[in-house]
């Protein structure tokens, strides 16, 4: 095939090489390299990857991040694809195997070697090693090593994500500020932030899903309401939402409690619980919010979706929340996401009217008890998934007896995230430096693992004091 | 590299391409052409380099170094349209497809003054995804407060001051394991349920809004309120006509009118929504409607249906007003459809449409009646008869032929003489389906009119077809006498009758005429010869 045009079917075909590599080592899993499901999958394969060499002089793939590049160009993530797209990048990084280069000369006999490699080293301790060894008489398939990523330009992108971070807070504050003087907002300034911040999901969504585990700020609510548009686009960003209608998603999170502003600040700012009448007055912010957003814009397609979250996002998945309605209709797709994010972050959250903030692995023990209930199942085992079993910002001892923070959580391991030491194993308090739980000692078994986790809250641990 | 003289000509052109983009449809050959040029341009300069890269400053855009454009006025410059959005550097890379250069240039073209847009260029570009543009955005323009990242850093590092990080790591050893949460595997199952609702997220979320208004009324406090929110479900309604949602409206109006007859809201919100029922059959809304319907958009029937029977009779002047408007046929239609169901409340309203000054229109609200069907608008139409215009004409006439009685055929009579041929023939199919003996008797009397045999062979054959309704004795006796007619002077003309005679009594199947049929069979004239051998077939099959 030629790509005069390199739209749509050139990225299609991109999508299925990356899915049949994927379905290709599957099958090999069961049957030998021999069998005819396996020649099927690999003269498929053969036939893809030869398309992209008709125009190209080699076919590289690399796996950067998240994602898969195919010369040079970022694969789509398709939803339909989804799991082999993350069964191949979880396969790739055990292997610690960053690029794949296939050349003209390349035939089956290759590829087959290529892929009983693959499997074979999957087994071994030093599986990249293996991997080059099993490899090094097959000239017509080249492998380079997963890049490690360095800590000059961790901390180039930490700063560039604490700008945009707190620059979508800033805006919030002044959207806010704004609103109450009755004066005009910006939606172009709005949806620019918000793209800011989705493009900082797809690149960096550890490190900005980090920002939203500081807490303990005093603007709670401008923070928690950029900690909910973030959580809202990882969460869209993982069911395969395009770029648009992750824009879209974050504009009506960023405004989801903007019925807030109304509720007056005594009550707001109160320090102990709510009486059955002040709860009555918060618990109208729904509606406010969702006139407020009207008032906003007008009538267009963003206002009538952030005026419809914000009016939904307290109802819950059953309707048992509020505010009630008369005849309840299934609350809206991006409703009963911004639901999981607003309430995942409100209980991790030290808010002032008297609740404890919850650690990060008991609020989502306590949220996988809601799924179903107050909470949409389906969408909440794609947002643990995204999180991990141990968020970012929980308190673990690891059985090293080292403690430490989780730093960025793994979306391909979720109980082995990355994690900032803080004391090490003899008691000592330290300046934080970060292990990965991936890591394996030489007889292959992992370095550390978590044995429990603590209250952050209890003791005032906070990632603030690293991250920031 | 690319020459600088190439290179500027490539900005003049882009700059010629941004007003014929905005200026011509997809479908003109200047959108075109102008399309292929700059593909063509940046092909070739994407020969000499890999990537192709512009700088933009304030009035300039350069490349390597070297300016390549310069304007300084405000509403011209290319290099100050892409600056004043944060673009800082624009990337055309080698193989970049025509699909990408189109939507680049739309983008461009986009008068963002006018068309009161949302988005700036850079969203609109980033929208677009494009694999083959890159470009670089300066976002200090979306910095509110520049001390607010610093000053929000040392009060969460105060906060956390107190911090007892060696107290929690005595206490870790103490604590029982706490349960986990395990990762639930996702499952096909759910991915498909979530491509699913993605793929069933409706881009018009109007209908949900809707909804949402009518139970936000239950939280609505005072006057003030009351009217923000209904003015919204009236906006709401507008929104979704506008789109050619036309399920809102419906689930609006069965909302508004159940929510009236219920009285489920207090008084001064019952009266605001009667506003808005009263509204939706107001000139504004049905001129919007006619405005989505010229636009293209096309409904089913059964909404329309449901749409109508939900509209009130104050509609049907404002209905009538657009179907006279109205570009499109499909879309003059749809307004009948509806005046159909509508006009049914109040024939007389619907009546007022006759006095039209247009001629079509006139011919449509007959032809609504006549859907209608009922009995009483042959008193609206029946002056109508004397219409100017023969397409008006011929529609009362239809509608006379259908809902008249005996009565009636005196008055068509006068149109079987009428200068008009389809006139005529409209008028004596409409007499024959009154279906009277008078019907008979007057088809009878404008055939044996000397004038009638100087009428076309067309014309005279459907006079004769009606006759044919008729299949008593007479009227065979009569078609029999026509064809044993000799003549020796104007020949043809006799033969013509002749030829008529046979063919009424083939569609009669009138066996007593055989005999005298075969007799013609070879008659020397073709017309007369071809309408025995139809009568013929047409008996021997009625045998048969």
């Amino acid at each position: 095939m030629m790509w005069d045009d390199k739209g749509e079917e050139y990225i299609k075909e991109s999508q299925h090489l990356i899915n049949q590599l994927a379905v290709l080592i599957r099958t090999c899993l069961i049957h030998s390299t021999e069998n005819v499901a396996v020649l099927k999958a690999i003269e498929r394969f053969l036939e893809i990857i030869h398309s992209f060499l008709q125009e190209n002089e080699s076919l590289r793939i690399d796996l950067i991040g998240e994602f898969f590049y195919i010369n040079e160009t970022r694969v789509k993530y398709p939803l339909e694809y989804l799991l082999n797209f993350d069964y191949l990048s979880r396969e790739f990084r055990r292997r610690e195997l960053g690029t794949v280069v296939f050349y003209p000369n390349v035939t089956k006999e290759a590829i087959k070697t290529f892929i009983s490699a693959f499997i074979k080293s999957g087994y071994s301790n030093t599986p990249y090693e293996s991997l080059e060894a099993y490899l090094e008489k097959t000239d017509s398939i080249h492998i380079e090593r997963l890049k490690k990523i360095q800590e000059e330009g961790e901390i180039d992108r930490r700063r560039i994500v604490k700008k945009t971070y707190f620059n979508a807070v800033s805006f919030t504050r002044g959207v806010m500020n704004k609103l109450r003087a009755g004066e005009k907002v910006s939606i172009k300034k709005a949806k620019r932030i918000i793209e800011s911040m989705v493009d900082m999901i797809l690149q960096e969504e550890p490190l900005l899903i980090g920002m939203t585990a500081i807490k303990d700020y005093d603007d709670y609510t401008y923070h928690h309401s950029v900690n909910v548009s973030i959580l809202s686009i990882a969460i869209g960003q993982k069911i395969g939402l395009h770029k648009k209608a992750l824009t879209e998603l974050g504009l009506v999170a960023l405004f989801h409690d903007i019925g807030k502003m109304e509720i007056p600040k005594e009550i707001l700012n109160k320090p102990t619980p709510f009486t059955e009448e002040e709860w009555q007055i918060v618990r109208r912010h729904p509606y406010w919010g969702a006139r407020t957003i009207l008032k906003l814009k007008g009538l267009e397609k963003s206002s009538i979706l952030g005026a419809i979250v914000a009016f939904e996002h307290h109802m819950y998945y059953d309707h048992s929340g509020y505010p009630k309605v008369r005849e309840p209709k299934a609350l809206d797709f991006y409703s009963r996401i911004v639901a999981i994010a607003d309430q995942y972050d409100a209980m991790t959250s030290s808010r002032v009217y008297a609740r404890v903030p919850l650690p990060p692995d008991k609020a989502l023990s306590v949220m996988m008890e809601r799924a179903g209930t107050q909470i949409d199942p389906v969408l909440f085992k794609f947002f643990v998934n995204m999180v991990g079993v141990y968020p970012v910002g929980s308190l673990v001892l690891l059985d090293t007896k080292e403690m430490g923070l989780v730093y960025e959580c793994n979306p391909l391991f979720a109980d082995r995230p990355r994690v900032m030491i803080i004391v090490d194993s003899r008691g000592n308090k330290i300046d934080g430096y970060i292990v990965d739980l991936t890591e394996k000692d030489d007889s292959g078994r992992y370095i550390r693992s978590i044995v429990k986790t603590l209250d952050p809250n209890r003791y005032k641990v906070n990632l603030a004091e690293y991250l920031l | 590299m690319a020459a600088v003289e190439e290179l500027k000509d490539f900005i003049n052109h882009l700059i010629k391409a941004k007003k014929n983009i905005r200026l011509y449809p997809e479908n003109n050959p200047v959108y075109m052409k102008t399309l292929e040029e700059i593909y063509s341009y940046l092909k070739n300069l994407l020969e000499e380099e890999e990537d192709l890269v512009f700088h933009i400053k304030q009035f300039e855009i350069l490349h390597d170094g070297e300016v390549i454009y310069k304007n300084e006025d405000k509403d011209e410059s290319l290099a100050l349209f892409f600056f004043k959005d944060g673009i800082r550097e624009l990337r055309f890379k080698k193989g970049i497809p025509l699909d990408e250069v189109e939507d680049f240039l739309k983008i461009i073209s986009t008068d963002f003054e006018r068309q009161m847009v949302d988005d700036d260029i850079v969203t609109l570009m980033w929208e677009r995804d494009f694999q083959y543009i890159q470009y670089v955005v300066d976002d200090t323009i979306l910095i509110e407060d520049e001390t607010y990242e610093e000053e929000a850093v040392r009060q969460v590092k105060k906060a956390v001051s107190g911090a007892d990080v060696l107290k929690a790591y005595q206490e870790a050893f103490g604590i029982e394991k706490p349960s986990e949460v395990s990762i639930v595997p996702l499952t096909n199952e759910d991915i498909k349920n979530i491509v699913q609702q993605i793929e069933e997220e409706d881009e018009d979320k109007s209908l949900k809004l809707i909804h949402l208004l009518f139970e936000m009324l239950f939280y609505a406090s005072g006057k003030g309120e009351y009217e923000e929110l209904v003015r919204y479900i009236k906006e709401t309604f507008n929104y979704a006509i506008g789109r050619g949602n036309i399920e809102t409206v419906i689930y609006g109006l069965e909302k508004l009118r159940q929510s009236l007859q219920e009285r489920i809201y207090p008084p001064e919100i019952n009266s605001l929504l009667k506003g808005v029922e009263y509204y939706i059959n107001s000139s504004q809304f049905i001129r919007l409607f006619g405005e989505t319907l010229d636009a293209g958009v096309e409904f089913e029937e059964k909404d329309l249906y449901r749409l109508a029977s939900l509209m009130s009779k104050e509609s049907i002047p404002h209905l009538i007003a657009i179907l006279g408007e109205l570009q499109n046929i499909s879309s003059r239609k749809t307004v009948i459809r509806i005046l159909t169901e509508i006009g049914k409340k109040d024939l007389s309203l619907l009546a007022k449409g006759l006095h039209d000054r247009r001629w079509y229109v006139v011919r449509n609200i007959i032809y609504i009646m006549r859907q209608i069907g009922n009995r009483r608008i042959i008193d609206y139409i029946t002056p109508l008869i004397r219409h100017p215009d023969k397409r008006v004409k011929k529609e009362v006439l239809s509608a006379l032929g259908e809902l008249g009685s005996a009565g009636t055929v005196q008055l068509l009579k006068d149109c079987l003489y009428d200068e008009d041929e389809t006139v005529r023939i409209t008028a004596v199919r409409s007499i024959g389906m009154l279906d009277s003996p008078l019907s008979k008797k007057v088809i009878l009397e404008t055939i044996q009119d000397k004038r009638f045999k100087d009428r076309s062979v067309a014309e005279k054959k459907e006079f004769f077809k009606v006759l044919s309704r008729w299949r008593d004795t007479d009227t065979v006796d009569y078609l029999i006498s026509l064809l044993k007619r000799r003549s020796f002077f104007r020949k043809t003309r006799v033969e013509e009758m002749k030829a008529m005679a046979a063919y009424a009594l083939g569609l009669i199947g009138a066996k007593e005429a055989k005999e005298l049929l075969e007799k013609y069979r070879n008659s020397k004239n073709p017309l007369l010869r071809e309408n025995i051998e139809f009568a013929l077939t047409r008996i021997k099959n009625d045998v048969g």
